[in-house]
């Protein structure tokens, strides 16, 4: 386990659900978990419960769609998908992360 | 369409709730489930395992209920919790939930009902184009005709003529004969005559109100032109469809009606009723027709031939004040040339006196108005006092009930309920009760307002008007009790809620702060007792007022007599036509003949029918009264029939003829007032004024009778035989014994035998006859005791609940005080004092109050003052009678408290 692990900046937990569904097609909420912390190396660290009242608010907006299937070890589980609507929040999403993330970036950067 | 999809899915959420939360809690599991693995593969001991994943996860139970609300129906489950939660405290407290219910239904329902009648009678606006510019000359406070000069309530026909071409004030002017003509008519060439109220109007009547037809035309001034020139009828509506079977087909199709063939130009909006609320004529004829309309008034072209009111609409800009000027200056020139510039020294006098006052008839001509407006707004009055004291009995159920559970909201709080969810729920069950209570009211309300129309429609036929539920005041009366039950439902929920809970649970039912809040329940329940006495107090007014007009002495015996009204009009025969009263006669004696009648005798007019009067001349009287003379024409045995005392003289018989000396029986005070010196019997006078020649000579002197209302003073009458005075005479009076049924199908059988075209009218009791005179006063009197005997319901009710709830708060008290020794009687009168001082204080702050408002009814009471010492009394009796038995049930309760379960308690 590493040592220290960052808490998601607010905001974004959508933006990273919706991303990490756009790369791996279909997941259930554990993976959706484990997925994020993964691929920011372990630096990203969810607060697992979280995520599900995110996932229950995305399928209201139509964001993701879900169904039931089976696990690799034969569970049932809740795979969710990205929607048409889905990729075009995660576009409209990232580029309103870009803007705000360049212009604290240029804060900083102004000494 | 974004939103459009979001609201379908969490519908769809909403219908399948459970899925969604099992679904969740199978999600989280889940999870949970496979972190616990990952941990135990990764070598963590079991236990450690299953403790790491929550952690990581957070706190489930709390997640899954933020994923559940995230989809945005938590107030409707919360609110359909307290609305289940509520029925069921409302279940368990089923009396107390039945009066709550009661109080605001008959609260609600009698305020609207009241006020709907009042809208129809008082205040709707006309159904014709801009009704507040039409008004009237006059009050419209008199119906009927009459030849007097400078009368300033009804007007002649060649008076609205030249008013319509002098004017400089309306824009249309119209006429409408004062009476309706109950007629009996030949409907399309049918062969039994129907009956058919027509209504004679001037042929500009319609284009004055704006009224267009429905099918065919509306009459116009042309039709109205030529005296008897122009046989043509609009029908109304209803009778089209009712009588015409609603034959599109209609126009160009005859009605015949006497001698004379109408043809059918038109029928009226459906809406359209005509001027006068509370009357919805058949047909409607022009004025150049009314010599032909049974009874064949002469009214056309007589300048004192004043039976019309007339209506006029004012032109923009012109204001009542204006019109009222120039309708004045025109009156006094118009009636002049009446005279043909010659004017008596009497008729300056009532020229100089004479004033047309203009008044609005937006809302129509009624007579029903007269009659009922006082009345109604009485019992509008009346019935918003049973409100407050509906409103109060709510409010002192609420505030006992929320105070007795006061334990249980400590308790609720101690568990972690917040506050304002208990507030809400509170104010949910309030909502509830009185939402309910609105929805009956609302039910009640429709029965009432029809029940009140019955009532107050004096014959079997129910009047024509179209009473419909007043939606303002419903929202009123909803506002009022909604508000109180909000009120007094939250009062006592911020109070309970604010409890320091250690004490409320220690303590129990302990006497903790019961004193501010029986303040409030206590100033409630005095407040009924005054409203309440007011009520007692106008209930036992008008009942006796209603006793007393009930034996006033008609001078007529009433009992054994029966009223069989007939059309002679329509009999065929002219006024003057001998055979006329020929066959009449024969109606007579036929009847007399038959088993069970003892005499019959036809009038002209018995009681509260009308009248016809006018001035006579006594040759050698010194004054000439101010007063006119009620004429009646009857037949020989009419004081034998009726038992109308003769007190001197004789009474008609076979040698009054046609060609006889013309005689008269005059009432006891008319010869008081117009014969004050020696006996009239032998003088002679004259009808009409002192160029008259129309002589008679005093036979007779009768004892006085009633002939207009029962509270009226006694009233100059005389008497003229029909054999003299040929007239279309219509009550056919019948002096009975045994059973009137019996009697009554006998003697119509007996009429139609003598001449079977004679439609009967109506046929009633004398006894039932002189009842229907005073249906206003009887409506009063019931209603009003109904709604005191109500209040006297609630706020016997309302004592009973706060001594109940009295005493279960003072039950530690009333023990200790019985371990220390005091008797069963000291507690009972313990708990009875304190009801008594609430009744004595209710009354002492009523009394005034009955005084100060006595005055208001003073003109609706007969023979019984508005501030009546014993009625008081008797209605501060009752109330306090009342009251006793209300507080007795829980005074004895509270004698029966046993000290040792009592201190137990504690």
């Amino acid at each position: 386990m590493p040592a220290s692990r960052d808490e998601i900046p607010p905001g974004t937990l959508y933006l990273l659900i919706l991303k990490t569904l756009a790369r791996s097609g279909e997941l259930h909420g554990f993976e959706i978990a484990n997925s994020i912390q993964q691929i920011s190396n372990d630096v990203l660290q969810v607060e697992e419960g979280s995520l599900y009242p995110a996932l229950q608010r995305m399928l209201i907006k139509g964001w993701v769609t879900a169904r039931w299937g089976t696990t690799a070890g034969n569970r049932r589980a809740r795979y969710y998908q990205l929607t048409p609507a889905g990729r075009k929040q995660l576009v409209d999403e990232v580029s309103q992360f870009e803007r705000v993330m360049g212009a604290i970036a240029r804060v900083i950067q102004t000494t | 369409m974004n939103w459009l999809g979001e609201f379908a899915r969490r519908i769809g959420m909403l219908l399948h709730r459970d899925r969604v939360a099992d679904e969740l809690q199978e999600e989280i599991h889940l999870h949970l489930d496979l972190r616990r693995h990952e941990q135990v593969e990764a070598g963590v001991a079991a236990t450690d395992a299953a403790a790491a994943a929550r952690r990581r996860f957070g706190n489930p139970t709390l997640l899954r209920e933020r994923s559940y609300t995230v989809w945005g129906w938590n107030w409707l489950e919360t609110l359909t919790q307290d609305v289940m939660y509520g029925l069921r405290a409302m279940l368990r407290t089923p009396g107390i939930t039945l009066v709550a219910l009661l109080s605001l239904a008959l609260g609600i329902g009698a305020n609207t009902a009241i006020f709907s009648l009042m809208d129809a009678v008082m205040l709707r606006s006309l159904p014709v184009k801009d009704p507040q510019q039409l008004v009237m000359l006059g009050q419209g406070h008199a119906s009927g005709i009459t030849d007097s000069f400078g009368v300033t309530q009804l007007y002649s026909y060649p008076f609205y003529r030249q008013l319509q071409r002098q004017n400089q004030v309306f824009t249309d002017t119209a006429a409408v004969f004062s009476m309706s003509s109950d007629v009996h008519g030949f409907v399309l060439g049918r062969t039994t005559a129907e009956p058919i109220q027509a209504q004679l109007v001037s042929g500009t009547y319609f284009q004055t109100l704006g009224v267009q037809a429905a099918i065919g035309r509306v009459m116009s001034d042309q039709d109205d032109r030529i005296e008897g020139g122009n046989p043509i009828a609009v029908v109304s509506y209803g009778w089209w469809q009712k009588s015409l079977g609603g034959d599109p087909h209609i126009l160009g199709k005859t009605l015949k009606i006497a001698d004379t063939t109408y043809s059918i130009i038109g029928v009226a909006p459906p809406e359209f009723f005509g001027t006068t609320v509370g009357e919805a004529p058949d047909i409607w004829l022009p004025m150049s027709m009314v010599k032909s309309v049974p009874p064949y008034f002469n009214a056309y072209s007589d300048n004192f031939g004043e039976a019309l009111e007339v209506i006029g609409r004012l032109k923009p800009g012109v204001s009542i004040a204006q019109a009222t000027t120039n309708v004045n200056l025109l009156y006094q020139q118009i009636l002049r040339n009446f005279r043909g510039g010659v004017l008596s020294q009497r008729d300056k006098d009532t020229l100089k006196k004479a004033y047309v006052p203009i008044t609005s008839v937006a809302t129509g001509l009624s007579g029903l108005r007269r009659q009922f407006s006082a009345p109604l707004m009485l019992l509008l009055s009346i019935s918003g006092l049973v409100l407050l004291i509906a409103c109060a009995n709510i409010a002192n159920l609420l505030l006992a009930r929320s105070t007795v559970r006061s334990r249980e909201f400590a308790v609720r709080q101690a568990l972690g309920a917040q506050r304002s969810r208990l507030i809400r729920q509170l104010l949910t069950e309030s909502l509830l009760v009185a939402t309910a209570g609105g929805a009956l009211g609302l039910a009640f309300a429709a029965g009432a307002s029809r029940l009140l129309l019955r009532m107050i429609s004096s014959g079997p036929e129910v009047l024509p008007l179209r009473v419909s539920v007043d939606g303002q005041m419903l929202l009123f009366t909803l506002a009022v009790t909604v508000t109180t039950a909000l009120l007094f439902g939250t009062i006592p929920a911020f109070r309970a809620t604010k409890l320091e809970l250690t004490k409320s649970l220690k303590e129990g039912q302990g006497a903790v702060r019961v004193h501010g809040k029986s303040l409030l329940a206590k100033s409630l329940i005095v407040s009924q007792v005054t409203f309440s006495l007011l009520l007692v107090v106008a209930a036992g007014l008008f009942l006796r007022s209603l006793v007393n007009l009930n034996r006033v002495d008609t001078g007529f015996q009433r009992d054994g007599v029966l009223r069989v009204a007939l059309d002679s009009t329509s009999m065929g025969f002219k006024v003057d036509d001998p055979r006329l009263q020929s066959r009449l006669r024969e109606i007579e004696e036929h009847v007399r003949a038959l088993p069970g009648v003892q005499a019959a005798s036809f009038a002209f007019f018995v009681f509260h029918e009308g009248e016809w009067s006018g001035t006579i001349t006594v040759p050698g009287a010194e004054s000439h009264p101010d007063e006119d003379v009620v004429h009646d024409v009857v037949g020989d045995d009419y004081f034998k029939t009726l038992q109308i005392p003769v007190l001197a003289g004789r009474v008609f018989g076979p040698q009054d003829t046609a060609t006889s000396p013309r005689v008269t029986i005059i009432s006891a005070h008319t010869a008081r007032t117009l014969f004050p010196k020696g006996s009239p019997l032998g003088r002679h006078y004259y009808f009409g004024g002192p160029s008259s020649k129309d002589e008679y000579e005093v036979v007779g002197i009768a004892a006085d009778v009633k002939i207009g209302d029962l509270d009226e003073e006694p009233v100059a009458m005389d008497y003229v035989p029909a054999n003299q005075h040929p007239t279309f005479l219509s009550d056919l009076m019948v002096r009975y014994t045994g059973d009137s049924g019996t009697v009554a199908t006998a003697v119509q059988r007996a009429v139609h035998e003598v001449d079977r075209r004679i439609p009967i009218t109506d046929v009633s009791t004398l006894d039932e006859w002189v009842a229907r005179s005073i249906t206003d006063q009887r409506v009063i009197a019931q209603l009003a005791t109904f709604f005191g005997l109500l209040a006297i319901f609630l706020s016997a009710i309302g004592i009973y609940g706060l001594m109940s709830y009295v005493v279960s708060r003072r039950t530690n008290e009333i023990g200790i005080r019985m371990a220390l020794g005091a008797e069963r009687r000291q507690v009972r009168w313990l708990v009875m004092r304190e009801i008594l001082v609430l009744v004595a204080v209710g009354i002492a702050l009523g009394v005034p109050a009955v005084l100060a408002s006595s005055s208001i009814a003073q003109h609706m009471l007969f023979g019984v003052s508005g501030s009546n010492l014993a009625n008081l009394l008797a209605a501060s009796g009752v109330m306090l009678l009342i009251a006793a038995l209300a507080g007795y049930l829980p005074a004895r309760r509270a004698s029966r408290v046993d000290p040792m379960v009592a201190l137990r308690y504690e």
